[in-house]
């Protein structure tokens, strides 16, 4: 047993982390948000080059053979500097694309970062489960990058290509301009089934949410704390406050709460443990919890400035707002962690 | 990064599985305190017996010398056979034991150290005082050195066990002129000394396990003194890092067993409105499951805080994040088996879950408060400044 990152976990995570500060800076995403897509595109080729979409792959399909205990290091990272675009629903298409027959060319763009995915989550099957996808799902995250749609249903997961006859985007206000919403409506078109199981590819997305979540929790933490070391009041820094002190220790509880039950989770299901499933929804609810609870407070932390556009704190914010609402909520998940107790 | 433990680390678990299935006290521990220190200094004797007395002590001082993995597999094995909490011997065996190995004579050593493992002998703590609680280096029970010995003059509080303990770990002013981290000493006090008065507290669960401890002109032998004179700061707080991160080990299986048998409660008792079960409301089942998810988070940080441990060989800072969230996290249990039970939790209050409640209420004040711990949290782990 060991939680902690091996040596080549940590170079991993200190690598993603080094290139996410330099290219994607709080004063470069300031730019990107007031793009028509905030997704770089030179930013989404360098982490093809670099194999991030390829983390969970083994080297024959062309990945680097780790798993999901990196690729969680991965999101954990992109949460941490709100890196925008379609990351989810690449990782996941690289995972369902890796047994697929007569996809090699795509999955190859997919890992190279010339073919972002977004992946639509139809865990009710509303679209239908089979080939002809019909009806519509809202709240589509960074469905503007993408060049294809990942449906994951109930049972099946289906590939749909952007430019694919009878879809339509419809934008949608997203609450965090770092990362778009849209409707996503389909005609009866064209899903080609993947060979790949949907529970399982709908776990391991429900912990890389977990683990974006974990990257919002450490970093809203680091920044008050930052600030309540360099800001005086009274003639003081106010992180002597015990007011401030104390909401400051509570975050990093919080934190830890969620860094190692995503971690734990993580690995769980990585390894096949029996109680994987249940792990996954505790650390996704715990997870964005944190996630809200630290962003939250790290405005209050900024005083007025926090109130402010131009201060960082309300985009972890609202980027921990869409996060509670990507592969169900925590009311979701503990309803079904309570749902045996209730037979 | 890996949760399954290595076969020799499971071998282990079964080795102690075995061996508490067998050997674990089957009558209830009795509830008047003398025949309670009696059932559980048997109980020790009988795991000294068996080689698992001492599990995180070195071999050379008779422990078990355990690697930190294997104290985690025996703490869960112990609370999984539900084996009973250490209790009266707590101080004995993880307080003061620990200080002497770090600190104590050699003498002092061979003198006491066999006689905790082998549960001959009961300790208590002499820390607190009524006006050094959270701030405890302004304690002022003074001690004068006279010859070869210390005359103490002064009063402790909060002492578990007082009445029934051979000795106490006590904190005594030896230089008032010294800046008050260093005038103070580390000191063996016999309890059965002329000059100790003892006078029980009642606490708000109507229990007398506290008490207050007077100490007039009591004379205790210079070589009761452990480490240097004016040096008990150091002494006491050697034996705080002697705590990697195991503390909650047990009680994190307890606690989700307590909150597997509270679902099943909310499945048996009405529920709010006195309609349908209690499991059928939606915010009652809601914080049931957000419980268990806690529980689960606690083993997460344990096991991250101790892996941590075992690689660097230093206790790691998050231990004082599970702490708190642990203390706070039982409360919560606590009060979610109140509101479920509803009415009965108050008109038959001898029921163990409003016992628990009220007992629980010391999780977060005893040993600092939480109000302490945030700050240690803020100081040392966050840097912010004092």
């Amino acid at each position: 047993m060991d939680l902690t990152l091996g040596a080549e976990q940590e170079a991993v995570r200190d690598a993603i982390r080094g290139v996410l500060a330099d290219r994607l800076p709080s004063s470069r995403l300031r730019v990107l948000l007031n793009e028509p897509s905030p997704m770089d595109p030179d930013v989404w080729r360098e982490a093809g080059s670099l194999g991030w979409f390829g983390l969970g792959l083994p080297e024959a399909a062309g990945g680097a053979g780790y798993g999901l205990a990196e690729e969680m290091l991965l999101f954990v990272e992109l949460g941490r500097a709100l890196a925008p675009g379609p990351w989810l629903g690449t990782v996941l298409a690289a995972r369902a694309l890796a047994d697929a027959a007569g996809f090699r060319d795509v999955l190859a763009e997919v890992l190279a970062g010339t073919r972002p995915v977004a992946v639509v989550d139809d865990a009710g099957n509303a679209l239908g489960g089979d080939g002809r996808l019909a009806g519509a799902s809202d709240a589509v995250a960074d469905a503007d990058a993408a060049r294809a749609l990942l449906v994951l249903g109930r049972d099946a997961v289906r590939w749909v290509a952007a430019d694919a006859g009878g879809v339509t985007l419809t934008p949608a206000a997203s609450i965090d301009p770092t990362r778009r919403l849209a409707r996503v409506r389909f005609d009866a078109a064209t899903g080609e089934p993947l060979p790949v199981d949907a529970g399982m590819l709908r776990r391991v997305a429900r912990v890389l949410v977990a683990a974006e979540a974990v990257g919002i929790a450490e970093r809203t933490l680091e920044a008050s704390v930052a600030y309540a070391k360099v800001r005086q009041q009274f003639g003081r820094p106010i992180g002597s406050f015990q007011a401030v002190k104390h909401r400051c220790a509570d975050m990093a509880v919080r934190a830890e709460v969620a860094r190692s039950l995503t971690a734990y989770a993580a690995v769980a299901l990585r390894d096949g443990d029996a109680d994987a499933n249940r792990h996954v929804h505790e650390a996704k609810a715990l997870a964005t919890d944190a996630a809200l609870a630290n962003a939250s407070d790290n405005v209050q932390n900024h005083g007025g400035m926090g109130f402010t556009w131009e201060a960082d704190a309300h985009l972890y914010l609202k980027r921990a707002w869409v996060l509670e609402h990507q592969f169900g909520s925590r009311t979701a998940h503990l309803d079904a962690l309570a749902a045996a107790w209730r037979e | 990064m890996e949760i399954r433990f290595s076969p020799a680390e499971e071998a282990f678990r079964a080795e102690a599985r075995t061996w508490l299935e067998a050997n674990m006290p089957r009558t209830p521990r009795p509830t008047a305190l003398r025949a309670r220190a009696d059932y559980d200094l048997a109980w020790q004797r009988r795991m000294y017996d068996g080689g698992w007395a001492g599990i995180a002590w070195p071999r050379e001082y008779g422990g078990r010398g355990a690697t930190l993995m294997e104290q985690l597999v025996w703490y869960e094995e112990y609370a999984r056979a539900g084996a009973p909490d250490i209790s009266t011997l707590f101080v004995g065996l993880n307080h003061a034991g620990p200080t002497l190995i770090a600190c104590g004579s050699d003498e002092q050593k061979a003198a006491h150290l066999p006689r905790i493992l082998r549960g001959d002998v009961i300790w208590c703590q002499g820390f607190s005082e009524p006006n050094a609680g959270s701030d405890l280096a302004s304690l002022q029970t003074r001690a004068v050195v006279e010859g070869d010995e210390l005359v103490v003059t002064g009063q402790k509080i909060w002492t578990s066990f007082a009445h029934i303990a051979e000795f106490q770990e006590l904190l005594v002013r030896t230089d008032p002129e010294a800046p008050r981290h260093r005038g103070i000493s580390w000191v063996i006090c016999p309890m059965a000394s002329r000059g100790i008065e003892i006078r029980p507290i009642t606490t708000l669960t109507g229990e007398s396990d506290f008490a207050e401890v007077f100490y007039d002109a009591v004379r205790i032998p210079l070589r009761n003194v452990v480490g240097q004179l004016n040096d008990g700061w150091r002494v006491a707080m050697a034996t705080l890092s002697f705590e990697r991160g195991t503390a909650f080990l047990s009680e994190q299986v307890r606690i989700a067993r307590r909150v597997d048998e509270l679902a099943l409660v909310a499945r048996t008792v009405p529920g709010p409105h006195g309609r349908r079960r209690a499991i059928d409301d939606d915010e009652i089942a809601r914080r049931l499951a957000r419980a268990r998810a806690e529980v689960a988070a606690m083993r997460a940080m344990s096991y991250r805080s101790i892996s941590l441990a075992a690689r660097t060989g230093v206790p790691g800072a998050e231990a004082s994040l599970i702490r708190i969230f642990f203390s706070e996290l039982v409360q919560r249990i606590d009060v979610l088996a109140m509101d479920i039970l509803g009415p009965a939790a108050v008109d038959r209050p001898e029921i163990p879950w409003t016992k628990s409640y009220l007992g629980g209420l010391s999780q977060t004040i005893g040993g600092g408060t939480k109000d302490i711990q945030r700050n240690i949290i803020g100081d040392r782990f966050l840097g912010l400044p004092r």
